[in-house]
């Protein structure tokens, strides 16, 4: 099996298809993948022998195997696959993720603690530290 | 003029010059010595091994963000694999300790939780009956704390009632949004303290900083430049003010004469070469690692100890702050990719010492948003609240997909900070075998969490799922003690009185070579259980002040 089919059954079956959420291999393609993985190029060998095995068992039981005998190859699969997935617009749009977003604010608004009496309480529940002047 | 373009005013020293001050690191102490020093008129060069900070590898703004912060942005040393950075022998410790080389220091990559000690920190032996008491008190550093968050542009709400009382903040503080307002409801039902968060972030444009516009990446550097670091806050004023500062310089010695007196330093340059840089005064403010891994490189032949270790207490009572998290998930969204990430509201609930819960000292709550998918998901990465165990198949498949429905934007989290007391067997040493990129020993880390933090971390645990329970969580994670936390590095060139049981004296002026100063978190004989860089800001204005004071009559070789 090539490695890009070898590969997009493993993030498959890492990443099914569940409710509204789209499987891998529906929104995202191998190329996909290694775009992401350009950004980590500390990865790309972890990740090419993640891929060197042909998954003939099944796609869990060759993942187990990576987990079990090569723990780097196994993150650079996986965290490639979950990286390049949640990166992609259809996901986030699904998920109602703009991504780390700018938010505009008023610094001088006032703030709900303390109209909503919130803040209040603390202060009516006293002093919390120890004086020690004269120590 | 921009920060990028007064960098390159800052050139090296002519051969055989000597000047006031060397100064090794340019982190939040040295960049405090530096700037007050050099506006005082004496000539100041700082040396670091780490370069200036590029924000446009800040990634927060961009879809890569998860994907590259967690190599590229990680605070340990060892998983960045950084040249600039040195490795550190983790093999023989409970918790990793977490650092940055570069202008700005390790504060590149903190969350910016800006707190001040408290004043039992300063008196734990009189009040507590263990370790020791500070030479000086809280009302001693108080008006050097108010001045550097002045200088460091600090948002915050003044009236917090677990602190005496204090004038305002510069700023105003930053929204504490549905994260912060779900972690106060908790601390609310449960009638415990909490406060909306302070941070060294300014909620308005201040200097060379832009106003928060709560990205959420604070722990991986600000895209936005409104994060203050020193690189932004002191050295345009500290270049200004014509100190020095010479980038990719990894000093590897403090020399000294036969007469125990400090010299100057030997760093390896950019290029790879040995330079060295004479000075009347050295100032070493490389952390609670870099700095008695300094000193124990320093020794010679005549302090085969390592320098300024006579009392054999270089590189002892390492304090890390011990820290537990809890992740709490709920039904209502909470928007909980939006920062500031560092905390939207804190509690010192348990902050002074209970003796009936079984432990010394307390701890220091700060509630703070779980960020994005991939990190909420538990799969892989090295998020504080991820499970170390358990099957793979927990975290892909269908439940990769309900992990993250249930927790990413309905999420947050409580860091407990928790009090680490000190104790000589926790220490800095240097390994046999890891060296840096220069072939300089690198540090190793021999640290135990010991039974009071275990103690410690368990009660507050158990109080926090209280708390989130009381405000509706349907789901809480908890990590403890969590390995990738050693943010703090405190204790091991500790002040104090008496040559024979400490390094340095009150104002950080290392009792064995006179000239020779320490300003970092070293100097610290405990750790609060506060977030340390304003003290440490605070603590190195208050020594530098004295140092200018009292110029005249610095013995120097």
């Amino acid at each position: 099996m090539s490695k890009d089919k070898t590969f997009l059954a493993l993030a498959d079956f890492l990443i099914p298809a569940h409710g509204d959420m789209p499987a891998f291999g529906s929104v995202c393609s191998f190329a996909d993948a290694q775009k992401a993985l350009d950004f980590r190029v500390d990865l790309k060998e972890g990740f090419d022998r993640g891929l060197d095995a042909d998954p003939a068992s099944s796609p869990e039981a060759h993942l187990e195997k990576l987990n079990k005998e090569d723990g780097a190859a196994f993150s650079a699969v996986t965290t490639i696959a979950i990286c390049t997935y949640y990166m992609n617009p259809r996901v986030r749009e699904l998920l109602g993720y703009p991504g780390q977003e700018s938010v505009q604010y008023d610094s001088k608004a006032t703030q709900i603690y303390l109209t909503d009496g919130s803040l209040g309480h603390v202060l009516a529940r006293g002093r919390k530290y120890r004086p020690t002047p004269g120590l | 003029m921009n920060v990028e373009s007064l960098s390159e005013r800052g050139a090296r020293a002519r051969r055989d010059e000597e000047v006031d001050v060397a100064i090794v690191g340019a982190g939040p102490s040295g960049s405090v010595a530096a700037l007050h020093l050099a506006r005082a008129g004496l000539s100041v060069v700082v040396l670091e091994q780490g370069e200036w900070p590029e924000y446009s590898d800040y990634t927060g703004a961009r879809p890569e963000h998860e994907l590259v912060s967690t190599k590229l942005w990680h605070p340990n040393p060892n998983v960045r694999d950084n040249p600039n950075d040195y490795p550190v022998d983790n093999s023989t410790t409970d918790i990793n300790p977490l650092m940055f080389a570069g202008v700005g220091g390790s504060a590149t990559l903190y969350g910016a939780q800006w707190m001040h000690f408290l004043p039992s920190d300063f008196r734990v032996r009189s009040l507590d009956g263990v370790a020791e008491d500070w030479p000086f008190s809280y009302e001693d550093l108080l008006p050097y704390q108010l001045e550097i968050e002045r200088e460091v542009g600090v948002s915050g709400l003044a009236g917090d009632p677990a602190f005496p009382p204090r004038g305002p903040y510069p700023f105003p503080a930053l929204p504490i949004g549905s994260v912060g307002l779900r972690g106060a409801l908790g601390m609310e039902r449960m009638g415990w303290h909490w406060w909306p968060g302070s941070n060294a972030i300014p909620s308005e444009k201040f200097g060379e900083l832009n106003a928060c516009v709560r990205r959420g990446t604070c722990l991986t550097g600000c895209p936005e430049g409104a994060k203050s670091t020193t690189d932004r806050s002191h050295w345009p004023l500290a270049l200004k003010a014509g100190a020095r500062l010479v980038t990719r310089a990894r000093v590897k010695e403090v020399e000294t004469n036969e007469q125990g007196l400090a010299t100057g330093v030997v760093y390896v340059d950019a290029n790879g070469r040995d330079r060295r840089q004479r000075a009347k005064v050295v100032i070493l403010c490389a952390n609670g690692v870099g700095t008695p891994r300094l000193l124990l490189m320093s020794g010679g032949a005549r302090n085969p100890d390592g320098l300024a270790n006579s009392s054999g207490m270089v590189g002892k009572r390492l304090m890390m702050h011990p820290f537990a998290s809890i992740l709490a998930s709920y039904e209502d969204p909470l928007d909980s990719w939006r920062g500031p990430f560092g905390q939207q509201v804190y509690s010192l609930e348990f902050y002074e010492t209970d003796e009936r819960r079984g432990f010394v000292r307390g701890s220091k709550w700060n509630c703070m948003p779980s960020g994005g998918p991939v990190g909420v998901s538990g799969a892989i990465g090295s998020k504080v609240y991820v499970a170390e165990e358990g099957r793979f198949q927990d975290f892909w498949g269908a439940n990769l997909h309900e992990n993250v429905a249930r927790r990413f934007g309905h999420s947050l989290i409580w860091g407990i900070v928790g009090e680490d007391l000190p104790e000589e067997s926790n220490q800095v040493v240097l390994s046999k075998d890891l060296v840096d990129s220069d072939g300089l020993p690198a540090p190793q880390i021999v640290y135990k969490v010991n039974e009071n933090s275990n103690r410690l971390l368990q009660f507050n645990i158990d109080r926090c799922l209280e708390s989130v329970h009381a405000a509706g969580a349907i789901e809480t994670l908890v990590s403890t003690p969590v390995r990738e936390s050693g943010w703090h590095l405190i204790g091991t060139t500790v002040m104090g009185d008496d040559p024979k049981r400490s390094v340095v004296d009150q104002w950080g002026a290392c009792h064995d070579v006179p000239n020779l100063y320490i300003m970092d978190a070293s100097t610290f004989p405990t750790s609060g259980a506060t977030n340390p860089t304003a003290t440490i800001m605070a603590v190195a204005l208050r020594n530098t002040r004295r140092m200018i004071a009292e110029r005249r009559n610095q013995k120097v070789a």
